[in-house]
């Protein structure tokens, strides 16, 4: 053995170790380190105190396997399952899809379209709150607002809109794109807004226009927005609480549950916290592969027009 | 000059933290502060009172009373997440009414015999009765909660909706299925008159909140079902009188509904929707808890005295109907830090003139728990709303809820096993006889899991 070739051998992994300790320096010395842990240590504790504790907290009261044999055992819970997944289906894809369409109607110059942009965030804007009871009361089968606008102009008695599953379900689903999809509409149109305009002069130089301007250039340049936007939207309506707590109780006769509100109702209304977790937490398996493929699409990929 | 260095703001830092460490043996040097979760009244009166309370306590004592007053569905989800926690208070109400049997069952409270013994002379029987709760770690019964007020569930009926329908309020009959049936044919007489949209009956036939669980209640008592449970916590589905009554109890309201004596909407009414309808005269009759309905119109004399307020009819043979009193007891939960000054306080708030004082100022939307109050103050009489409700949830004959004898019926009304059976008839096109047949089985299920054994 050559004593050059041992020196490359000892001084390899010596050099390979000051990576590596320099690596999680940062690049800082001294006392810049020592600063640089100060103030990162406050940011931890609060971290670990107010998202890890809690998430652990929570995992460790629905680890019991019991609580699931309960749980899947329940009717009610399997019928919450099913709205859940025709929630997601119908409240994330009717979403994006009229966010997509009217992304693209408030590209229209003029100053109408952007007065009507206005009024259309509007919903987004108001608190959840006193909207989704406002909606409650205007649904309301007797005496709400859209029944009586029906009797007074069509001279028809309509439908009691909480009163039964399917058409509570439906309501509670239009609220929620009522409520949301101007938000969406907003993030789709800053992701039009920000294609060059040259690309699309350019394609109409080649006769490309309206229907092939969307299908080989808009949509294409979208695509990875839109389907990020399409997991984000998934992840926010799996813990969506509000509209159906506040549109439809959960009824009738808890028939229109979602885990989220079920989750509460078990936890607060039943007194069984850890039941209550537990039905949040069996929304795990669809959520984490969701979280999973969304990282992975926030990678930069590219776009072929 | 100097300026700020490094070292300087390490040195504050430090000493920033140190002073807040510090802190708790301050808090700790308080030990005549306990802290108080209290549940926002109904009207802005009753939190007035509370507070005035709390400040003529902390005057006669020298105690600290640390309160929040916190509106009732975030007090409920507070209290679970406190408990499960371990995080309390020293005292808090029950929210909702049944929640203490629970936590009792489950040893998460501190006995508070020696609060009741200071005013035990006073107290109904019905309120004693709540008070006392089932531990089933020590296996034995004790008092867990301090009883505050009480409640009950009396009719609340539009005088000129009955009298536009052409009869008096003294045409009501007195019996107990005739009583209700008065109603429909006023909302006939109402409809033929062109009012639309009213309705005669306005049960919460619904699985939200508890009016649910009150209304089933009402009717299987007066249908002879009182015995459902009895003071042993033994559950009596197997007596056929039990299990006629609560047949009964799921028809008429259900078939009421079906016939269109109930607006539709009540199947998925909240605690408040029927307020809200009968508010708006959608509803000529309410059967609803307390009088908040009277107090929240209270400021609007014309409808104030057009509502009356009424207690029951007899039964169908003809023998009074007992009015089921949920009692509202304050609790120390185990781990509290001050239970002696939380003991002290309620010692304090217990005594008739304090509580009678409270209750008052709170224009009387809750009745309290001692007869001799309103015996000696002819305040409780003045005005004929009080005076029903007096008469009917204080005076007369009263029961307590069968959750005190047995927590296994808390979880009942939690699940609103009875008020599935009514949608079970309603919509999913049962008979009451197959419905009830269901929620026999889910009761009987219910009660396996509380078994009572006393040491």
């Amino acid at each position: 053995m050559s004593s050059s070739a041992t020196l490359a051998e000892i001084g390899r992994p010596l050099v390979q170790r000051r990576s590596l300790w320099h690596y999680w320096r940062g690049g800082l010395r001294g006392s810049e380190f020592t600063w640089a842990v100060a103030f990162l240590v406050p940011y931890v504790v609060v971290f670990l105190a107010f998202v890890v504790y809690p998430v652990l907290y929570g995992l460790w009261m629905g680890s019991r396997p019991g609580l699931y044999v309960e749980l899947f055992s329940d009717p009610i819970y399997q019928m919450t399952v099913a709205n859940t997944v025709i929630f997601l289906v119908f409240g994330v894809n009717l979403k994006l899809f009229l966010a997509l369409m009217l992304s693209g109607f408030f590209m229209r110059p003029g100053c109408w379209t952007k007065l009507m942009l206005l009024v259309y965030v509007l919903p987004w804007a108001i608190p959840s709150l006193p909207a989704f009871i406002s909606i409650h009361w205007m649904l309301n089968g007797d005496w709400g607002l859209l029944n009586n606008a029906l009797y007074e102009v069509f001279g028809i008695d309509g439908p009691s809109w909480l009163n039964s599953r399917w058409l509570a379900l439906g309501s509670a689903i239009c609220s929620h794109l009522w409520k949301w999809t101007p938000f969406w509409t907003v993030i789709l149109l800053a992701g039009r807004m920000s294609i060059p305009q040259e690309i699309y002069d350019a394609a109409k130089v080649d006769g490309a226009t309206g229907l092939h301007s969307f299908a080989h250039i808009t949509f294409p340049l979208l695509g990875n927005l839109y389907l990020v936007l399409t997991l984000l939207a998934t992840i926010f309506l799996l813990g969506d609480f509000n509209t159906v707590f506040f549109v439809t109780g959960g009824g009738p006769a808890n028939t229109t549950h979602l885990l989220a509100t079920l989750g509460i109702r078990d936890a607060y209304d039943m007194g069984h916290p850890e039941l209550g977790v537990a039905a949040v937490m069996s929304a795990l398996p669809l959520m984490i592969p969701v979280v999973v493929v969304l990282m992975r699409k926030l990678k930069n990929t590219q776009v072929q027009l | 000059m100097r300026g700020i260095t490094r070292r300087s703001v390490i040195h504050g830092s430090v000493g920033l933290v140190a002073a807040g460490l510090s802190c708790p043996h301050v808090a700790r040097a308080a030990s005549t502060t306990a802290t108080v979760w209290w549940v926002q009244g109904f009207v802005e009166e009753e939190d007035v009172a509370f507070r005035k309370l709390v400040a003529d306590y902390e005057k006669a004592s020298g105690n600290t009373i640390d309160y929040s007053i916190v509106p009732f569905a975030p007090l409920r989800q507070k209290v679970v997440s406190a408990i499960t926690s371990g995080a309390v208070p020293d005292l808090v109400p029950t929210t909702p009414a049944e929640a203490y049997v629970l936590f009792a069952w489950n040893d998460k409270l501190i006995d508070v015999g020696d609060v009741i013994a200071t005013q035990k002379g006073e107290y109904s029987e019905t309120a004693l009765l709540s008070a006392m709760c089932y531990n089933s770690v020590e296996k034995r019964r004790g008092y867990y909660g301090v009883p505050t007020v009480s409640a009950a569930q009396p009719h609340h009926i539009w005088r000129s909706l009955v009298e536009k329908a052409g009869y008096k309020i003294e045409d009501i009959p007195n019996t107990f299925d005739a009583y209700y049936d008065f109603f429909k044919d006023v909302q006939k007489r109402l409809r033929a008159r062109g009012e639309r949209k009213v309705y005669g009956l306005g049960f919460q036939v619904t699985t939200n909140g508890n009016d649910p669980n009150n209304l089933f209640n009402h009717f299987l008592i007066a249908y002879g079902g009182a015995g459902i449970v009895s003071k042993d916590g033994i559950l009596h589905l197997d007596d056929p009188q039990v299990r006629e009554a609560a047949i009964k109890a799921l028809t008429y309201p259900s078939i009421a509904y079906k016939e269109g004596f109930v607006p539709p909407g009540a199947i998925n009414w909240n605690d408040a929707d029927d307020n809200t309808a009968f508010h708006a005269r959608q509803v000529v009759m309410d059967f609803d808890g307390t009088i908040s309905t009277e107090v929240a119109i209270i400021k609007d004399r014309q409808d104030y005295d057009d509502v009356v307020t009424m207690g029951f009819p007899l039964s169908n043979d003809g023998k009074p109907v007992p009015a089921q009193v949920a009692i509202g007891v304050t609790m120390i939960p185990k781990g509290a830090k001050n239970p002696d000054v939380a003991k002290d306080f309620m010692k304090y708030f217990i005594q008739p003139e304090v509580n009678n004082e409270r209750l008052k100022t709170g224009l009387g939307r809750s009745i309290p728990a001692m007869p001799s109050i309103v015996k000696g103050d002819h305040w409780w009489f003045d005005d004929p709303h009080r005076k029903a409700y007096v008469e009917l949830g204080l005076l007369g004959p009263t029961i307590p809820e069968f959750y005190v004898y047995n927590p296994a019926y808390a979880q009942v009304r939690n699940e609103h096993v009875w008020a599935t059976g009514w949608t079970d008839v309603m919509q999913g096109g049962l008979t009451p006889q197959a419905a009830a047949e269901r929620a026999f089985k889910r009761v009987e299920e219910i009660f396996a899991k509380y078994p009572i054994v006393e040491s």
